[in-house]
């Protein structure tokens, strides 16, 4: 520490530069601080270790013929259906949700920094956390159930591109909507739920159906209304996601800041 | 630095209602009672928010225009809120790096200095005291050395000879060219700040300029009052002839604009002289009273 | 600014002021907040965004039993018969519709008050710890039943209406008490769960989310060990999402869906679940801190 010079800190424009790297790499650094509460990487991690569990068992008791079946829909049900969706809600949400309700997204906000960087950088943070959380444990149960390879690659291939595409939409919302978890559970329980569910047309307008169709491929179980041919089924969420942080990237343009 | 016509509205509520004012290098004081729009005026200015109506401008540019203005803006904000989990050094080098400074690290050491924070910015934020985050706060305003430093209730929370400090050093940063805005509901803690003053009430622009050239003007100025009373044009003839009113302007049969340089008196005497003329008193009312509490609230502080 | 003659001069005392009028004890308290909460869940003189849920869930839950009466109403009685559903499946169509409610009505009603400190302020009314728990569980268990019974009624009253209804009054009274004890089960089961999970953390999200992975989770877990690794079937009752509706399917004297489960045990595991989950409550409640 120095004595306190003139108030004209760095003022010489020269001083300056016009180069951008590292903010970024700075801005990650900063959401996975805000997003690394313990609470939720515990609870959230012990939620997915269930996964984990069930594959045991199902090793332990199945005949492999039976092995394959009951993993994937259990990897559907619970892993696609429940928990990519749940933790990617929780993580992503927060990224900029929470900084913008608690004020101190300005911080960031009011910097030379392109709207787009900043959605990137909660986004890339968000999936930091809820990639390994969902797709390890999942993956493992996978291997550990003793169902076939395609049933494997078929789960972390699905629940990834799950992941991607929950984080995506839930950056945007978390945004959007003081009470996002609210409004993301309704979403997940009606519109993927229902929607899901109601029919093959309308099956369409949920990720859900785009996941459960890729395992259903991979793994070569039949599911019901996964009926998305692979390609399909892999680039809609993808552009979906690509779609959200284009959103959010335009929501922080346009949003009031506190 | 302007704002021209500037309007701002949440739903019904109009938080700023067609405000101009420009803004000049030197220290500004913004003051007004709780409630009054100070912070929604401030938010504009930042480019927080986009005006409902009017124009925003910073050295000629919408502040919600580009990102790259905000490299000549530096705001403090009201609410304590920061990243708690970094440390103050870290929170203020995060701006230096925002702001793609060639030394981030200098120029942090240089602003932390500045706000003589000392050995406490290794601490975590969380740990900080009110008077300790108004400093964080404003260190990571000026780590960038903009032109444009908004700060918004800066003394809140601090003790006397922090509040001496922190307006000693409001007052160097207005020196150095920059345009200074500071916002405050206490009139003597502004005094201090410098001169020129902004005064905002109910959402308008109330006055402006030099704060003892505006304190002059109100002593001076004749105040004006509405009076309802029967047979007008009497009542109104006797004022003038009594030295209590220096205008009178009829506006009915029993309706009266008043001006008088001697409020205090004129508020006393009318009963008693509308009694003697045989005339039934209506209603008293003052029509500058807006500019008028305030200033009575800034200046005697109630 | 209005003058008056001297003799006018009053000052009003604005000073404090003691009530004097009859004071009403912690009945009328418990039956306030009772009120109080159950407006707050239903959106009732809120702004209309509260109200969005309440009414979804409404639809969702209503829609089915006004669609099923007018089928029975429009179509000839021989094929009406074979599309009518049973009283106690109709739950099957709704229980979308009712975990949503819960999870998104319970804690507001629950988690606020702690949160806002709001608590302290009942608290310092004629209210103890479990009064005001007695007036919240009430005010929840009364919120649930305006979708786990009104649906039930609806349809039965709808089928009575277009003639394919029970025999009257015989037949029509034992299912009204069958409806009311089914709608009661879920009412009730749903009310200990969400308390439950509510009273973990004062942030409604959290508490939703909880809700919904505890019942949603716990079914989708317990149907992989049990169909899936033919574990035995008595996890079954640590399915907390379809463990109730298997309840109602008994109350009805319908087929079960669990037939390795005898029923009286079921129950004995819901009632257990319903008083772990009321201990649970009420020992945080008694050591919880109210400092505002």
């Amino acid at each position: 520490m120095t004595t306190p010079t003139s108030p004209t800190a760095g003022s010489n424009p020269a001083a300056r530069s016009r180069g951008r790297t590292g903010t970024g790499g700075e801005l990650y650094g900063l959401f996975l601080s805000i997003l690394g509460t313990r609470g939720r990487i515990v609870g959230l991690g012990l939620l997915s270790l269930i996964s984990v569990l069930v594959g045991v068992v199902f090793r332990a008791q199945l005949d492999p013929a039976d092995q394959l079946e009951s993993w994937t829909k259990f990897a559907n049900t619970f892993g696609l259906s429940l928990v990519a969706p749940v933790v990617a809600l929780m993580f992503a949400s927060a990224a900029l949700g929470g900084p913008a309700e608690d004020g101190t997204l300005v911080y960031l906000w009011l910097r030379p920094v392109s709207r787009l960087r900043l959605a990137l950088a909660a986004y890339a943070a968000s999936l930091t956390y809820v990639a390994p959380l969902v797709v390890i444990p999942l993956g493992v149960g996978a291997l550990l159930s003793g169902a076939e390879r395609g049933a494997v690659t078929g789960t972390v291939a699905s629940a990834t591109i799950a992941v991607m595409t929950y984080s995506g939409i839930f950056l945007w919302l978390g945004l959007r909507t003081r009470r996002s978890l609210a409004w993301g559970l309704a979403y997940i329980l009606i519109w993927e739920g229902f929607v899901a569910m109601a029919g093959k047309s309308a099956a369409r307008l949920a990720i859900r159906a785009y996941t459960r169709s890729l395992l259903a491929d991979s793994s070569g179980v039949d599911l019901r209304l996964a009926t998305i041919t692979p390609a399909y089924a892999a680039i809609v969420p993808l552009v979906v996601a690509v779609v959200a942080v284009l959103l959010t990237a335009r929501r922080l343009r346009t949003t009031e800041v506190t | 630095m302007a704002f021209a016509g500037v309007s701002k509205w949440f739903g019904d509520l109009v938080a700023v209602s067609e405000v101009s004012f420009e803004l000049w290098p030197g220290v500004t004081a913004l003051l007004g009672p709780n409630g009054a729009g100070k912070s929604t005026v401030l938010r504009l200015l930042a480019g927080l928010t986009p005006p409902s109506r009017g124009q925003v401008r910073v050295l000629g540019r919408d502040p919600r225009g580009d990102v790259e203005i905000t490299r000549q803006i530096g705001l403090a904000p009201q609410q304590e809120a920061m990243f708690d989990r970094l440390t103050a050094y870290d929170f203020v080098r995060l701006a230096a790096v925002l702001h793609h400074l060639d030394a981030p690290d200098d120029a942090t050491r240089r602003a932390i200095d500045l706000v003589e924070l000392g050995p406490a910015a290794s601490r975590r934020i969380g740990t900080f005291s009110k008077g300790m985050r108004q400093r964080v706060k404003l260190a990571q305003a000026i780590v960038h050395d903009p032109h444009l430093v908004v700060l918004d209730e800066p003394l809140t929370g601090l003790d006397p000879r922090q509040r001496l400090s922190m307006i000693e050093l409001v007052a160097r940063l207005g020196q150095g060219g920059r345009c200074v805005i500071v916002s405050s509901h206490v009139l003597e803690e502004v005094e201090r700040f410098g001169s020129r003053i902004l005064v905002i009430a109910q959402g308008r622009l109330a006055a402006e300029g030099d704060f003892h050239a505006i304190r002059n003007l109100m002593d001076d100025r004749p105040r004006r009052f509405a009076v309802r009373v029967e047979r007008a044009n009497e009542v109104g003839a006797a004022l003038v002839r009594w030295g209590l009113a220096v205008g009178v302007q009829l506006e009915g049969p029993d309706r009266l604009i008043v001006q008088t340089r001697e409020p205090a008196a004129f508020r006393r005497w009318i009963a008693p002289l509308t009694r003697d003329l045989g005339c039934r008193l209506r209603e008293v009312a003052p029509l500058d009273e807006d500019l008028e509490s305030v200033f009575r609230y800034l200046v005697e502080g109630r | 600014m209005t003058t008056t003659g001297p003799a006018d001069a009053h000052i009003a005392d604005r000073g404090y002021r003691r009530y004097t009028g009859p004071r009403l004890g912690p009945r009328a308290a418990k039956r306030a907040l009772y009120v109080a909460s159950l407006q707050r869940a239903l959106g009732l003189r809120r702004k209309a965004r509260y109200k969005v849920i309440p009414i979804l869930v409404a639809v969702m839950a209503y829609l089915p039993a006004a669609v099923f009466v007018g089928v029975s109403a429009l179509v000839p009685q021989e094929v009406g018969r074979n599309l009518q559903v049973d009283y106690g499946n109709y739950y099957g169509f709704i229980t979308a519709a009712i975990v949503l409610f819960v999870a998104a009505t319970v804690p507001d009603v629950m988690c606020t008050d702690r949160r806002t400190g709001m608590l302290g302020l009942y608290l310092a009314a004629p209210l103890t710890r479990d009064g005001y728990l007695a007036a919240k569980s009430a005010a929840v268990t009364t919120v649930l039943a305006v979708v786990t019974l009104g649906p039930p009624l609806l349809l039965l009253i709808g089928y009575s209406l277009v003639e394919a209804g029970p025999a009257w009054p015989v037949d029509g009274v034992v299912l009204v008490v069958r409806m009311i004890a089914a709608g009661l089960t879920v009412a009730l089961w749903y009310t200990a769960l969400a308390m439950a999970v509510c009273c973990l953390t004062d942030r409604r999200g959290l508490a939703s989310a909880g809700i919904a992975l505890g019942t949603l989770g716990s079914a989708a877990v317990v149907s992989a060990l049990v169909d899936g690794a033919k574990l035995s079937p008595w996890l079954r009752a640590a399915d907390l999402f379809n463990l109730p509706f298997e309840l109602v399917r008994r109350i009805y004297g319908q087929p079960a869906e669990f037939p390795d489960l005898a029923t009286v045990p079921l129950f004995l595991a819901a009632l257990a679940w319903v008083v772990a989950a009321a201990v649970l409550v009420r020992t945080t409640y008694q050591r919880l801190q109210v400092t505002k």
